[in-house]
């Protein structure tokens, strides 16, 4: 934000108003975005939507989206666009793009997009806004001496208690490949290779009858919260925001090797309000509002300039010191298989799922 | 008379026939390929499906895709095509976009070199398979059968042949929840046809309770009173009837507790008109001619509460074969029945003849299993008075 002082008295202002003005909904615009929901939703509502909406005189509103890419496709393919933009991710904007699912933007007219390219950088459908750990987690509460790797994950005798698993072949496979042994930087690697798809599902089969599948990020922390399971694939943010607002001791253990990658923001193929949800996302990124986002949620930025607003002790709850132990969800390789396979390996995995 | 049913029947064939009808005949309608596809499935139709097509087969393939080119037509055919092979879509999609009609040199060269699945005589199969309006392919696909590599019709290979095993599920779990709400919704009509009016109203109302909630209040309700930190198992744990919480939802045992407690109305209610209008003085008749109660039970009661029983227990069984919000609510993965993968298709692969053919097969399997009970019980005996 250039003019940041000058944003926040009118942000100021606005709210004010706001309180004192009875919204006039019917008249303002309205941008609908497609999201995770839960405590992520949350924090962007706090640092992005609300503030947006208001300085702008719009509404916001929010749908949930789970990342079936399938969502996307039905409204494109058929004209009939109910959100405006989703925050999606990586896999979903290259194949996005690749199918026109997406409004393809020259982002460099709106910003530098050489501060993202420290996670891969900007996508002509995408600008990555998060930066996301899936690892191990469990409570602390109930489990004192901790699960230190993936093959502990699994290993049902020492832990007992069902597991909680991302009803999704992306991320989960991974997994999976990591638990059977393979050094989280080659689990990309191997899942390419010939075989690497049967290996996963090989070592998922082992755990099925404990696997609860979760579908949206809410679930895998009210699973681990409730004793439901004993351990669960979740999100780095999602855990850290549910200790610091429900009071629990959630633990992560990403020394065991964890998938890492960006959320984007994306515009849906046709949306009439395509300039207005360039704005947003324009606001969204900037090192200001990325810090602000951290600050909420403990998903590292993607803007790297937001790390020199953040304190040490604010980038101490951020991931980043266990990159060598990431599965990376970009680069040629991951983006390549998943674009091929995606579909496929979707409905391998559903239908292993409900055997 | 024919005024006063008209409407109804007006009714009942716009909202209801025709829509079934229509939805049906999407899991043979194959409209899409040959019509986006019309050069290509005429340059197919006399090839003999051995290895590649000729080059007017490529011709044609290139100029209906690049026709295509641009419009929302084109992803919807690369959909289309894509349950047949997954992947498919991307070929669809990419050739269009990209192809040169006005290249010289042959088509074949160009379309390999853009992508070498165009060299794979799978994907040329697979379109002249496809090529006419109408297709066996979703309900093939329903009853676990694929075409083979050599055209013949096979079983799918295991990991992809599920819908059968999925049916076998549907319907076991279907029976056991029927038998359950017998057991449990026998007595009570008994006790009901059996008290005070007061009495009788007052238990009515208890049956029709749930009856009135959402079904999604009711079943998100059991999750809350049968999860590991829920109350039940707290006071299982409590009175240290068990040691550590046992398993009882997200599981079959969750799904038959949540599935017989919605559809235990259903059961109730029948039953008890029926059970209502058996005159008490044929219990006392049998007994002054020396039959045991057992024996009045069995051979004077039930006969009467046939129809009762029948009707009841059929509805809870059609009723429940069809479920899937329950499931995918309290049941584990290993608990979902057909109900979910209609639901998938519809919504999340957004493949509707699939769903149709489900939706096809379920509704076969109910007719036949009606039929068979015509068969065995006889259905004019079944008439309730």
């Amino acid at each position: 934000m250039p003019n940041t002082s000058r944003f926040w008295i009118v942000l100021a202002a606005a709210l004010a108003l706001g309180a004192l003005a009875p919204p006039d909904a019917g008249a303002q615009t309205k941008l609908v975005v497609g999201n995770a929901g839960g405590s992520s939703a949350d924090a962007e509502r706090k640092v992005f939507y609300g503030p947006f909406a208001n300085a702008n005189k719009i509404t916001i509103q929010e749908e949930s989206f789970n990342q079936e890419l399938a969502k996307i496709r039905s409204q494109v393919e058929t004209g009939n666009l109910i959100w405006d933009m989703v925050s999606t991710t990586a896999i979903n904007v290259a194949t996005g793009c690749e199918e026109g699912l997406l409004e393809k933007v020259d982002w460099s007219k709106y910003f530098d997009p050489k501060v993202f390219r420290d996670v891969g950088g900007v996508s002509e459908c995408g600008v990555p806004y998060l930066f996301v750990s899936g690892g191990l987690a469990y409570d602390g509460n109930r489990i004192k001496e901790g699960p230190k790797s993936w093959a502990d994950f699994w290993n049902v005798t020492k832990w007992p208690g069902k597991r909680g698993l991302l009803y999704r072949a992306e991320q989960t496979f991974e997994v999976a490949l990591m638990a059977d042994g393979v050094p989280p930087a080659k689990a990309m690697e191997v899942l390419a290779a010939p075989g690497g798809p049967d290996r996963a599902l090989k070592k998922l089969d082992e755990l099925k009858p404990l696997i609860h599948w979760w579908k949206n990020g809410a679930e895998s922390i009210n699973l681990l919260a409730s004793g439901e399971v004993a351990m669960a694939y979740a999100w780095n943010g999602r855990v850290a925001s549910a200790n610091k607002t429900n009071n629990l001791n959630l633990k992560m253990e990403l020394g065991a090797g964890h998938v890492s990658g960006c959320q984007y923001w994306a515009i849906m193929k046709g949306s009439k309000n395509k300039e207005l949800a360039i704005k947003f996302i324009q606001y969204a990124v900037t090192a200001q509002n990325q810090a602000d986002f951290v600050r909420v949620i403990s998903y590292g930025p993607a803007n790297r300039d937001a790390y020199a607003l953040l304190t040490d002790q604010e980038k101490a709850t951020l991931p980043g010191q266990h990159l060598d132990k990431a599965s990376l969800q970009l680069g040629k390789l991951y983006l390549g298989f998943w674009l091929a396979n995606g579909d496929s390996l979707l409905q391998r995995f559903v239908k292993f799922a409900a055997q | 008379m024919l005024a006063l049913v008209a409407p109804s029947v007006l009714f009942i064939a716009l909202f209801f026939v025709a829509p079934l009808g229509l939805f049906l005949f999407r899991s043979i309608d194959n409209s899409e390929v040959p019509g986006w596809l019309p050069r290509t499935t005429a340059a197919l139709a006399g090839w003999s499906g051995e290895g590649l097509p000729d080059e007017p087969a490529f011709r044609a393939v290139a100029e209906d895709l690049a026709a295509l080119s641009g419009s929302t037509a084109l992803p919807l055919l690369g959909r289309r095509l894509n349950h047949n092979i997954p992947g498919f879509r991307g070929l669809i999609t990419g050739t269009g976009s990209r192809v040169d009609l006005s290249r010289p040199g042959r088509m074949r060269e160009q379309l390999i070199a853009l992508d070498a699945r165009w060299g794979e005589p799978l994907y040329w199969q697979t379109i002249r398979r496809e090529r006419h309006v109408v297709t066996p392919f979703y309900l093939l696909s329903a009853l676990d059968l694929r075409y083979g590599a050599s055209g013949a019709i096979e079983r799918a290979p295991a990991e992809s042949a599920i819908f059968l095993g999925l049916l076998g599920r549907t319907l076991a779990i279907s029976l056991i929840v029927t038998g359950l709400c017998v057991l449990l919704g026998f007595p009570l009509a008994i006790t009901m046809a059996g008290a005070s009016p007061a009495r009788a109203n007052a238990l009515l109302i208890l049956v029709l309770i749930p009856f009135w909630t959402s079904l999604l209040v009711r079943s998100t309700a059991w999750v809350i009173l049968l999860q590991n930190s829920g109350v039940v198992n707290q006071l299982l744990v409590g009175f240290g009837l068990v040691q550590k919480p046992i398993p009882l939802i997200f599981n079959r045992v969750g799904l038959y507790i949540a599935m017989v407690h919605v559809l235990l109305p259903f059961m109730v209610l029948p039953l008890y008109s029926v059970l209502k209008n058996i005159p008490p003085e044929l219990m006392r008749a049998a007994a002054s001619l020396g039959a045991p109660p057992a024996t009045a039970f069995l051979r004077v009661y039930v006969p009467q509460a046939l129809p009762g029983l029948v009707a009841g227990a059929s509805l809870v069984f059609v009723l429940a074969l069809g479920y899937y919000v329950t499931p995918a609510l309290v049941g584990g993965p290993g608990d979902q029945m057909i109900g979910y993968f209609i639901a998938y298709f519809t919504n999340t692969a957004v493949n509707w003849g699939m769903a149709s053919a489900l939706g096809t097969l379920l509704l076969l399997v109910v007719a036949l299993i009606y039929l068979a009970l015509g068969r065995v019980v006889g259905l004019n005996r079944l008439a309730v008075r």
